[in-house]
């Protein structure tokens, strides 16, 4: 398994990784993997404990973990490690990261090149609208860049 | 040059965006051909830039954002039909335009002669918010309430690369307007924004949810009355989230909001939908007063001078010329301004492909533009083409001009006006040909004289469930049917997208392609045979009911 | 996915697919290439279709084709497709006589 970290925060290396359902018992656990599924509110009474939450994506198209991601970080104030795996493309890098995504599991085909996830980080100079990230304005209106 | 009248004018900080995005699809499409991107990955990214796969070649749908060109873009528009496909252009019911032979190879190419006039194929189609649409008269009506155009840019904006909801479990497709009188289908839309002013000056917007056509077409269900400016983002952005948490995506045929708000109702959503804001920090989201300004203050607004006779010459010229006076019964809408008028071009010639223009049309719509209308161009969600702000007493010099190539036919709203999808001339969905049978319709009724006598009356045409054509919204709808290898059509009476919006009834079984254009013939002497005097083939309609309309169009003779 | 192919008599099967690079329809020829007229289509029945449909759905990548599937056609000179979607393939928008694919150079 191939880590690729999409800002600065290092990823983690976690040994137990449980479900949600598992979570209530697993004192221990302090890792749990979402399905695209999973209301990520039902991980509040565990908040305090976790590391790392890891995403499930059953296949690129299907977009919950962006607004998992979100409500995690925005409703939740979760503030450890979010980590995206199964079937993701470069291409979604920069939209997982605004979402608040810290890491992904390298896809394993070629669409795993870590050039690839780095390049499309870099590939929008501005956004057009508000991310979790901290931001300040650029120009008039709505654009926004992330602030380094 | 100087800013456009009627859109927003980019800078250098967009025009870097727009780069940056064409780089990223070229990147794209060089994987698809080194084996990285499999089709079945590349398929959702294209899309996304506008690229679809037709029966007999790629088809590039260009974003026209609510709708609204300068004439430097439209004429951009020609060059790309007349280099890279054959000639022509087909303006869609989504405001946009399409290209219906383009290579994948030269697509990058075409992208960057976009981008030098500002423009892009971004979210034109995929499973994400799609070219925001808008009322083909905004800043021109009479009757305009709020001029929508700087709220839809915001929406442009706002959902361009949204970073959650890129990857929706279906299409996402909002319009906004700002008139008493909707002329954008708000409630055919997975959402309809009505603005209005509110009591400080700033707009307040009405917000129906869960409206669309395709295989299942639903009227879409008020969700807010009067949501303030500063939290139209916030709103939106609530609303989304809860669809792409929840929608369905285990079956594309009900992945759609609509069948979330059917299925929850729209009293579950509501609630849903506050609990977001409730947990949101709305401060983050808020639209504020300034950077409407700011985007407000990139519009530029046409200066509207006319001598005081404008009106007179024109009625004098209308007196004189039967011709002419018939054309401005049909194709024009009053103007706030009384010494304008808004003229409606029509794509629509008799025995011809509605929505389609040649680049030779389209260099001229631009010529025309410049001269008459500020150099602004406005394409109609009937695949029709507005110049909106045109001085009373030059219109007939715009008609003789749009006469020379063939633009000058008096149809609006009749008819002749007739709303087609590409049907299986070109798309790989299809079960019936839509062009055809449209041509068929518009040479039966070519008599200008005869569309004028039957009046209102609006034909829309699908070649397939998935409703490109809005046939649910036809006053008389087709829907194309394949039955065994032949192409029959569903007749629908009653549909209409105007305020009390309602979807068409099914008259009976399908019938043959032959036999269409007389049932529908007939359907239309039924209605001349038993109108009473001032009524519309609607109004027709709902006094004696479908029965022997039903008869009509069955009656074998 | 497949369904059972029925063909009447005087049918055969055509193999069919786009283009890639220019999003042309194209029909599989006896030489293993894929070619724009219909014309030099290799007239396949039932049982040999599904085993070079299968070869040609694998070699799609290398061929530089997409989404490649059968179809029927009667089997005269040049065959003629069974049902109005494929003729339409074959022979381009009845709208636009003038971009028919048999006539182009
Ligand atoms: C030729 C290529 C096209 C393809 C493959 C295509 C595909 C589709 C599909 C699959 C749907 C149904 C989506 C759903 O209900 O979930 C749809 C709906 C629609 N399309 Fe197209 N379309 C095409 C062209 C057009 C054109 C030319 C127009 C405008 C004239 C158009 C406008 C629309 C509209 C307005 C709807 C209805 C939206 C709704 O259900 O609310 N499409 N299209
Ligand atoms: S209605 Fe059907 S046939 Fe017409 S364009 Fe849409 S998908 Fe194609």
């Amino acid at each position: 398994m191939k880590l690729f970290e999409l800002g600065e925060r290092t990823a983690q290396v976690h040994d137990v990784l449980v479900t949600l359902a598992e979570l209530a018992e697993r004192d221990d656990a302090r890792a749990v993997l979402l399905e695209s599924a999973d209301d990520p509110a039902l991980l509040k009474p565990y908040l305090n404990r976790l590391d790392l939450v890891v995403l499930r994506f059953p296949g690129f198209r299907d977009g919950r973990g962006f607004t998992q991601a979100r409500e995690l970080r925005e409703y939740l104030r979760f503030s450890g490690e979010i980590r995206a795996e199964g079937h993701i493309l470069p291409d979604q890098a920069a939209f997982l990261r605004r979402c608040g995504v810290d890491s992904v599991v390298l896809p394993k085909d070629g669409n795993g090149d870590p050039a690839l996830w780095e390049k499309q980080l870099r590939q929008f100079p501005v956004a057009y609208q508000r991310s979790v990230l901290p931001e300040r304005s650029v120009g008039p209106g709505l654009r926004v860049e992330e602030v380094s | 040059m100087s800013i456009p009248v009627g859109h927003y004018q980019y800078d250098p900080i967009d025009r870097d965006f727009l780069q940056a995005r064409i780089a990223e699809f070229e990147g794209q499409v060089q994987r698809r051909l080194d084996g990285t991107l499999s089709e079945d990955e590349f398929k959702p990214l294209r899309l996304m830039n506008g690229l679809y796969l037709q029966l007999h070649a790629y088809m590039l749908r260009v974003a026209i954002p609510y709708g609204i060109l300068d004439s430097r873009q439209l004429r951009k528009l020609g060059e790309i039909a007349r280099r890279y496909d054959r000639d022509y252009g087909h303006f869609t019911t989504r405001q946009n335009i399409q290209f219906n032979w383009i290579r994948l190879e030269d697509t990058p190419a075409i992208l960057r002669e976009l981008a030098e006039v500002d423009m892009h194929a971004i979210q034109t189609s995929g499973n994400c918010i799609r070219n925001v649409t808008a009322d083909e008269y905004a800043g021109a009506a009479a009757d305009e309430l709020v001029d929508p155009r700087v709220h839809a840019e915001i929406l442009r904006q706002w959902s361009t690369l949204h970073p959650e909801f890129t990857f929706l479990p279906r299409k996402f497709k909002i319009a906004i307007s700002g008139s008493p009188n909707d002329r954008v289908a708000a409630r055919f839309h997975d959402i309809g924004i009505l603005a209005r002013p509110g009591a400080d000056g700033a707009p307040v917007f009405r917000i129906f949810v869960g409206g669309g056509l395709g295989r299942t077409p639903i009227i879409g269900e008020e969700l807010f009355d009067s949501v303030r400016e500063e939290h139209l983002l916030a709103t939106l952005e609530a609303i989304l989230r809860v669809y792409n948490a929840r929608g369905r995506r285990d079956n594309i045929y009900k992945a759609r909001i609509k069948i979330l708000v059917q299925a929850i109702g729209v009293e579950a959503y509501r609630e849903a939908v506050e609990a977001e804001l409730a947990q949101m920090d709305l401060e983050r989201y808020r639209l504020t007063p300034e950077a409407v300004a700011a985007i407000r203050s990139r519009f530029a607004v046409p200066q509207l001078e006319a001598p005081a006779d404008a009106d007179a010459v024109l009625a004098q010229q209308r007196r004189d010329d039967p011709l002419f006076d018939r054309w401005v019964r049909s194709n024009t809408h009053v103007h706030r301004d009384p010494g304008h008028i808004i003229a409606t071009v029509s794509l629509k010639p008799a025995g011809g492909i509605p929505g389609d223009a040649t680049s030779a049309q389209i260099a001229r719509l631009a010529d025309l533009a410049d001269a008459y209308s500020f150099g602004e161009i406005r394409i109609t969600h009937l695949q029709n083409v507005v110049l909106g702000h045109v001085r009373k007493d030059r219109l007939r010099d715009l008609w003789l001009g749009l006469s020379e190539v063939g633009l000058a036919e008096a149809n609006i709203g009749l008819i002749g006006d007739i709303v087609a999808c590409p049907g299986l001339d070109y798309c790989a969905l299809a079960n019936a040909r839509s062009i055809p049978i449209a041509q068929k319709l518009g040479a039966r009724f070519a008599d200008t004289a005869l569309q004028a006598e039957i009046g209102a009356l609006r034909i829309n045409i699908s070649g397939c469930i998935n409703a490109c054509g809005h046939h649910h919204a036809g006053h008389i709808g087709l829907l194309g049917v394949d039955k065994r290898g032949e192409e029959f059509f569903q007749l629908t009476v009653g549909g209409r997208a105007e305020n009390g919006a309602a979807i068409g009834t099914i008259l009976g079984a399908a019938l043959p392609e032959d036999e269409t254009v007389d049932a529908i013939a007939r359907l239309v002497d039924c209605y001349l045979g038993r109108r009473e005097s001032g009524e519309t083939f609607l109004d027709t309609l709902t006094r004696l009911g479908h029965e022997p309309f039903r008869e009509a169009a069955y009656e074998t003779v | 996915m497949k369904r059972p192919v029925r063909l009447e008599p005087g049918q055969k099967l055509v193999l069919t697919a786009n283009r890639l690079l220019d999003g042309r329809t194209v029909w599989w020829c006896a030489d293993g290439t894929w070619n724009l007229h219909i014309g030099c289509a290799a007239l396949l029945d039932a049982d040999e279709a599904e085993a070079l449909l299968s070869r040609a759905s694998e070699q799609a990548q290398r061929d530089g084709v997409v989404g490649v599937y059968d179809t029927a056609v009667q089997a005269v000179v040049p065959p003629e497709p069974v049902t109005v979607r494929e003729k339409i393939r074959a022979h381009g928008p009845t709208v636009h006589p003038e971009f028919a694919v048999e006539t182009e150079q």
